[in-house]
This record gives structure tokens, sequence and C-alpha cells, in this order.
């Protein structure tokens, strides 16, 4: 498949990412490391707390979409990911509902809005809403994500 | 440090330190395997022909760090119920190997909980910057915090 630019994406594309089924080990760990409220890292605790159990941390939950993003954009060379570079940022980061342990989340990536940058004329901005449900079709995470793109070079 | 920090306490406009981190090669590159494996984070040959010019640590991975930041060193000191997400976040400046990062975290907003008397709403904007004093990560971070009384 040959690369596409910014200029061939299409606003409303969107792609299945795959699911994960996140383990308690893993969230403790995870949080040990960069998010170590008891919630996250202590069972006893987390039963006690509003939350009723340990949660994943929200940056883990995050991480793992990235994981599964990538592993993606691997296994398909899709015209919407070929000229991706750095992102920016992002926007409107909502963890809505807890990610236990056991639970299996679906992740996905919808190209979500288009915008030309004045001081790159060589890239563009792609922003992307991207979304984590749980088993039961609940949406538990969503952000805007950015990514710069490449530019169909002037002929 | 003075006593635990209510709604009260946290006026706009106070800003608090957060700590330091130290970022080596070795924890970017182990947390880009795992969850971020793009050559501009793994490997430093591959890097130095991407758009960040070097090894950098993933975006996530500069967030991870940042949350650890303000974990050990802020909301120990609050009276919070939580976080829900980030309005914005904006990846200023790659984070490298061997950079010392730091987070500040300024109140920039609060508004009362119309619905409850014992907590309310405070946002924080959380600077991470290098040891050359530029700002990698700008994000903003709300939480619920406890009323005093």
């Amino acid at each position: 498949m040959s690369m596409l630019y910014w200029e061939d994406i299409e606003i409303g594309a969107k792609r299945e990412l795959g699911t994960y089924t996140f383990t308690e080990e893993e969230i403790i760990r995870f949080a040990k490391k960069y998010d170590p409220q008891v919630i996250h890292t202590d069972p006893v605790a987390a039963k006690n707390s509003i939350f009723g159990g340990i949660i994943a941390s929200g940056w883990h939950t995050a991480a793992i979409w990235m994981k599964l993003s990538i592993a993606e954009r691997q296994r398909h060379a899709t015209p919407t990911t070929a000229r991706m570079g750095v992102s920016p940022g992002f926007e409107d980061m909502k963890w809505m509902k807890p990610v236990r342990p056991g639970m299996t989340m679906k992740f996905s990536s919808e190209i979500y809005g288009k915008t030309e940058l004045k001081s790159r004329p060589d890239l563009g901005l792609l922003l992307t809403l991207n979304k984590a449900h749980d088993e039961t079709g609940a949406l538990c995470m969503r952000f805007i994500g950015k990514s710069f793109v490449q530019r169909r070079p002037e002929a | 440090m003075t006593g635990i920090l209510h709604f009260e306490d946290l006026e706009i406009g106070r800003s608090f330190a957060c700590g330091t981190y130290n970022v080596t090669k070795e924890e970017i590159v182990e947390f880009a395997r795992e969850f971020d494996p793009q050559p501009h984070h793994l490997d430093e040959e591959a890097a130095k022909n991407s758009m960040l010019g070097g090894l950098a640590a993933s975006g996530w991975h500069v967030c991870a760090m940042t949350m650890r930041m303000f974990a050990d060193h802020m909301i120990p000191r609050m009276a919070e119920r939580g976080g829900s997400g980030s309005p914005e976040a904006r990846w200023m400046k790659p984070v490298r190997p061997g950079d010392r990062l730091r987070t500040e975290a300024a109140v920039v907003g609060k508004k009362e909980s119309r619905a409850r008397t014992d907590i309310g709403h405070v946002t924080f904007e959380c600077r991470v910057y290098n040891q050359t004093e530029q700002v990698c990560l700008l994000y903003m971070t709300p939480v619920v915090a406890r009323r005093g009384h």
C-alpha cells in the first residue's frame, strides 16, 4: 500500500485496536512505579475505599491504548498511520469508570479532525478520538489525541 | 510542612514543588518496549533521524513520571478524593536520558461543588521542567478536594 499524506486522511475513519485484559499483578506493578496510591497498589486498603477494590491508574489505561495502537499499526500498514510523526499532546482525557483486575477492555481510535499548521507547512495536525470500553460496552476512558502528519509535497 | 491542605487552602496562584525525577536511558527503553515501541523511544541511532532528533521518552512515560512526582509530593499533603482525567497536556520538549525533571503544581482554578457542601473542585497546572529550566510537559489536572469545615 502506498503511504498516504495528511491530505488523504478522512475524518470519521475508525481503527479498532483490539482488546486487553488487565491483571491485578500488572495494575499493581505499574502503580508502584508511577502512581503509588493505595487504590492502585493495595487490595486491602482499596477494598475499604470508595472504589471497593483495586483499580488501574488512568495513566496505565492510557499507556495500554498506546501499546495497542502501535501494535495495530504494525499489523496493518493503514493509510491513516503511514506518515504519523510525534505528538504535541492530548486534550480532554477522561477516566469515567474504573478499570479493575480481570476486565477486558476494547480500544479504538477515530479520525476526529484535521488542522493546518501555519508555522510548519510541511506538516498537518491530526486529531483522533480515542476510547476504551469495558465488556458491557460502557465507556471507561476517552481522550483527543494529536499527531503531526506529513503533508503532500507541492509538485 | 504545615497541616493537610483542604479546598479552602488551595488558593488560586499557590504553587507547590513536587520533587524531582532522574530519567535514565534504561527506563526510557523499558517503558517504550512495554507501551510505546517506536524507534525514537527505543533506539539511539534510529532516533537521530526522527523528528525528535535523538532518543526521547514516550510522552505517556513523561505523564507517568509526573504522576509519580505528584503522588509522592502533592497528594499526601491534600485532603483529596482523586482525579478523573486531564483537560489538556502539552509535550513541549523531548525528555532525554540523563535529564533531571522537577514538577511545579500551581492552583489555576477552583470551584465549590453545587451538589455537595463537603467538597470542591481544584485544578492544578503542572509544569515539568528539565535541568535547563525548559518546560517539557505542561498539563492540567483537576482534583476533588475536601473542605476543611
